[in-house]
């Protein structure tokens, strides 16, 4: 017989299977995790693990340590506070294109969210703002299906990983499996992020960490005029 | 989602293999009826935002109103499995224009197979032209089959191809169960003024509610699509879904993107 825990286990991992689906409806095909920007200024196909890690030790580390304080606050109530985790990350997150980035794959989450879970706790704070990060709805989502807060900076890592995956492959003429192969290999990074970040509750908590190149090149690139990804 | 709200505009799709004209078509359109309507255009560019540069600079809409979308090289899963973005983007022009009478959303050109999703756009034009082949309409496919409208456009370049424009027209009518077909020519007024009418008829039509997006589908038609073609049942909402459709697999997306 299978305990509740498990079919509770169960009902979260199938939720972040669907979460982590590329199909999943939220526009994120126009995305490439900033591996579009980078390769444009000068990083190659050889670099892109590296970039993967050093995304992982910092954007995508604040990006990650935000859903997981959003999400707390979303399953203790604390909803109003939203906002300022909200702001916290635009105060880690220097670019202006980087922000304008997450606001738009925000939209798309928030589509989602209101379409799928439409009694989430948090929503309606959500929809106040004006144009939320996609961390924060992240975490708002994640507390509305169930994910461990462990789970949900695995989402975002991984996420991030695939994202610049597959953009790759759009870029540069890479064997898939190659691509496929360094979003494995970043997976004890994930996994030690995730055990740095799941336990944050507090706000001062969420890393500051800034990632000047990837900055730089999101801004370049959000004035060219030939690209394939929004950023 | 495209339910029927007659305060909202008609948001028509444009759709085609790459230089048949889709761009062109909207400039035409933008010219002729900027004065009568109230336009918003998005085009989906593969690598460029060279169709909305295109039109800004054609001088026939106010740029501010003309908005590009990034694809992520998927122009397919931009107007079908995933519209998020152009949804979005639709939203955005729509609130920052309020009220529009017209949106107009160019994909970007993709192969035959490549129709709106009735979730982004309620109306859809498929443009091929008599430089791409006497034969295409032939071919058939979802969007020449059962787009809203089939433009055959530039016949004013038949003689210069070689391409026979009647019998161009008459395949495309034999692909489309009735569904219109329009020759089309910047340099041919009347085929202009049929344009514009069949723009202003679908905007009548969706106004009053009478319109219901019908999907062209993913995939070339059945050989019983022409008894069951569309009139009667509509899958323009998710909520009627396919529980009700007698023939499923006419209409599931593929689960790949392109």
């Amino acid at each position: 017989m299978v305990g509740t825990r498990d079919q509770d286990q169960g009902a979260a991992e199938l939720m972040l299977m669907l979460l982590a689906d590329a199909r999943l409806p939220t526009g994120a095909h126009t995305q490439s995790a900033g591996v579009e920007p980078a390769m444009r200024h000068g990083v190659s196909v050889e670099q892109v693990p590296d970039l993967i890690a050093a995304r992982l030790s910092t954007v995508t580390a604040v990006e990650a340590g935000t859903a997981v304080v959003a999400r707390y606050l979303a399953l203790t109530g604390r909803l109003s506070e939203l906002g300022d985790v909200d702001d916290a990350w635009r105060a880690r997150t220097i670019s202006p294109a980087l922000r304008e980035a997450s606001a738009l794959a925000a939209r798309g989450y928030l589509r989602l969210l209101r379409s799928l879970w439409p009694a989430a706790p948090g929503l309606a704070t959500l929809e106040q703002r004006r144009t939320p990060c996609r961390a924060v709805v992240l975490g708002v989502t994640a507390a509305a299906c169930g994910l461990s807060a462990a789970q949900l900076v695995r989402l975002i890592g991984n996420d991030d990983a695939a994202t610049v995956a597959a953009a790759v492959l759009k870029i540069e003429p890479v064997d898939p499996v190659r691509t496929t192969r360094w979003v494995l290999q970043s997976q004890p990074l994930i996994d030690r992020l995730a055990v740095r970040l799941a336990s944050l509750t507090s706000i001062d908590d969420i890393p500051a960490l800034a990632a000047p190149e990837i900055e730089e090149w999101a801004e370049l690139h959000a004035t060219t005029t030939r690209r394939l990804f929004r950023a | 989602m495209p339910e029927n709200q007659p305060a909202r505009s008609l948001r028509l799709g444009i759709a085609g293999p790459v230089g048949t004209g889709k761009s062109s078509l909207i400039a035409l359109i933008c010219s002729e009826l900027a004065a009568e309507l109230r336009l918003g255009v998005i085009t989906n560019d593969i690598y460029t935002d060279e169709d909305a540069r295109f039109l800004r600079s054609a001088g026939v809409l106010d740029p501010e109103r003309i908005r590009a979308v990034e694809t992520g090289a998927c122009p397919h899963t931009a107007i079908r499995d995933d519209v998020t973005a152009n949804l979005l983007a639709v939203e955005d022009l729509e609130r920052d224009f309020s009220p529009l009478d017209v949106v107009l959303v160019e994909s970007g050109g993709d192969n035959l197979t490549a129709t709106f999703s009735p979730a982004l756009v309620d109306a859809q034009i498929f443009v091929l032209d008599v430089a791409g082949g006497g034969d295409v309409a032939r071919k058939g496919g979802p969007g020449i089959g059962r787009a809203d409208l089939l433009v055959i456009n530039k016949t004013d370049l038949a003689p210069y191809v070689g391409v026979d424009v009647p019998q161009m027209i008459a395949d495309g009518e034999a692909a489309r169960d009735g569904r219109p077909v329009l020759g089309l020519s910047r340099t041919d007024r009347v085929s202009i003024d049929a344009l514009t009418a069949w723009v202003q008829a679908m905007l009548a039509a969706h106004r009053c509610g009478e319109h219901v997006p019908q999907d062209p589908g993913p995939m070339a038609p059945h050989s019983h699509a022409t008894e069951e073609q569309g009139h009667g049942h509509s899958h323009a909402t998710e909520e009627q879904g396919h529980g009700h459709d007698p023939h499923p697999h006419t209409h599931e997306a593929a689960a790949t993107r392109t």
